[in-house]
């Protein structure tokens, strides 16, 4: 991969005509089609709501809760949608890479960018529920875009380093599907990280809570949340909670990591691939 | 674990040279287990065993094609011809010495690339199209005459899963036919379909021949006689003739005798 020839024409072309038919594909034979993009993430989120701000009382004090949970919902199946399909990529599409030659990358990119798109859609939806919610737009919202910046650059990381470990060992994906469900519990999609925390007057695991947002899982949403909501309740982010700048820039330096271990683990064995998978 | 890689280089100069190939080798690892996955590698690595075995499939290639050339590779089945295409298309690495590719390639190593079934004929001409390299916009001007060629103009809203194989397959050679490189590689791509068919790939081959730098792969005498300038006879992954189409379809069809 010689780094002029990235995004050529062709390349290019490949790249749009695969993800456009990835995005055909997925909603093929359903009557509602495109819509379950949507439907998929607003059902889990009517689950959640239901249950956690309904039954349980995480959410019962905050009117903002709503759109809270929704934020952490949506950009958690995005990181989730992203890995997983983007690290099958390679399986998935183990024909074309043994029928034509060009840099496999394309496959994976192209099966992340099926989830950038869901995921752009469901934002439509963060910004109706924020509006209905009260929330006045502001400037802050365009920081949401460096964030899922971030959370992208994680995820394709992921994909390519766990990608290319799948072409040989299947056991990879079922490995990560676990290992995501454990995830789940270590970010506060569902919970807020003062819950955790506890008061001052009261403190109760204040160390995990930072442990917590160094997730840089954790560290985007909470980026996100802060975005939408900061102007009308408090959102804890990493930047905020941990006074260290030393400590709180190890998010960032976590996913610079994966991604460009990723890629050059990818660049390594992609040469293997066509005679592998 | 350390593999051995070789060269593959596209350049673009005014030499006559279109392929060049140097001491070609390439060798598969056929795993030895039934079972993949990562707990037979952490057993296999525990008791020592490799848990494959070396398949050295190219020995040692060398060849040179001209540009404007048309030339056959004959060989028998298993003889190591769809490995050295594959591997001169860059679907494979080279495991060691050098392929020289003097302008662009395409490779024919399957008709109808990327084919979905879920999809229309609208739709798979498209993804097919890119996988040729055609924009849209190219795809869109070529459009009309990919399906009048193909005659099958009126099911282009029909989803592929509906097409007859050899709907399918003239669809595909109808794509196929208008992609332009300096070099053509053809895996006996053409090898099926009806009377008709055959003679519209004829027509195809006769077209090309004087035009273009092809490499065709085949097990038709008959197409190398009429079609090629020249022949490579390949035997258990090494070069046993490099010769007149005559000769080497004489020495192909000894090897059955």
């Amino acid at each position: 991969m010689n780094i002029p020839n990235v995004f050529n024409r062709r390349n290019r072309i490949l790249l749009k005509e695969l993800t456009k038919t990835d995005f055909k594909l997925r909603y093929q034979n359903s009557i509602l089609g495109y819509l379950w993009a949507l439907l998929r993430p607003l059902m889990m989120f009517a689950i959640l709501y239901f249950v956690f701000s309904v039954l349980l009382p995480i959410g019962k004090d905050d009117p903002h809760y709503p759109v809270y949970l929704l934020i952490g919902t949506t950009m958690w199946s995005f990181f989730t949608e992203c890995t997983s399909q983007g690290m099958q990529a390679i399986v998935v599409r183990g024909d074309l890479l043994r029928k034509i030659s060009f840099p496999k990358y394309i496959v994976v990119v192209s099966a992340t960018l099926t989830a950038v798109i869901n995921m752009l859609i469901n934002l439509i939806v963060i910004v109706i529920f924020a509006l209905i919610n009260g929330i006045t737009p502001s400037f802050s919202w365009l920081l949401v875009i460096p964030a899922i910046f971030e959370l992208y650059c994680l995820s394709l990381g992921i994909a390519f380093l766990l990608g290319s470990i799948n072409v040989k060992y299947r056991d990879i994906t079922s490995i990560w599907d676990v290992f995501v469900q454990a995830l789940f519990y270590a970010i506060p999609i569902i919970y807020k990280i003062s819950m955790v925390a506890g008061t001052i007057q009261e403190p109760s695991h204040p160390f995990i809570a930072k442990a917590l947002l160094l997730n840089p899982i954790a560290q985007c949403i909470q980026d996100i949340r802060f975005a939408f909501i900061s102007a009308v309740g408090p959102v804890d982010t990493t930047w905020s909670y941990i006074h260290n700048p030393l400590v709180s820039i190890i998010p960032v330096i976590i996913v610079l990591a994966v991604l460009i271990i990723g890629a050059l683990v990818f660049r390594k064995k992609s040469k293997f691939f066509a005679e592998e998978v | 674990m350390k593999r051995q890689i070789g060269v593959r280089k596209e350049i673009s100069t005014n030499s006559d040279i279109a392929i060049s190939v140097k001491n070609l080798q390439k060798s598969f690892r056929l795993p030895t287990e039934k079972s993949f996955g990562l707990k037979q590698a952490i057993f296999n690595h525990l008791r020592g065993v490799k848990g494959y075995k070396e398949q050295h499939v190219l020995k040692d290639i060398n060849f040179e094609i001209k540009k404007g050339e048309f030339v056959g590779i004959v060989g028998r089945n298993g003889s190591g011809k769809s490995t050295l295409l594959k591997t001169l298309a860059g679907i494979y690495y080279p495991e060691k010495g050098e392929i020289i590719v003097d302008g662009t390639l395409i490779p024919f190593i399957e008709l109808g690339v990327g084919f979905n079934p879920e999809l229309t004929g609208r739709e798979n001409v498209y993804l097919n199209g890119a996988m040729l390299g055609f924009s849209n916009e190219e795809i869109d001007k070529m459009y009309d005459d990919i399906w009048n060629f193909a005659e099958l103009k009126e099911f282009q809203n029909q989803k592929l899963k509906n097409y007859s194989s050899g709907m399918q397959v003239r669809l595909a050679f109808s794509i196929a036919i208008r992609a332009r490189g300096d070099i053509l590689l053809l895996d006996e791509v053409l090898a099926v379909g009806d009377a008709a068919f055959q003679q519209k790939c004829t027509d195809y081959f006769a077209s090309l021949h004087g035009n273009q730098t092809v490499i065709l792969v085949t097990h038709s005498m008959q197409n190398i006689r009429q079609f090629c300038d020249r022949a490579i006879l390949i035997e258990n992954g090494k070069v046993t003739l490099d010769s007149s189409p005559e000769e080497v379809a004489k020495a192909y069809e000894n090897l059955f005798k």
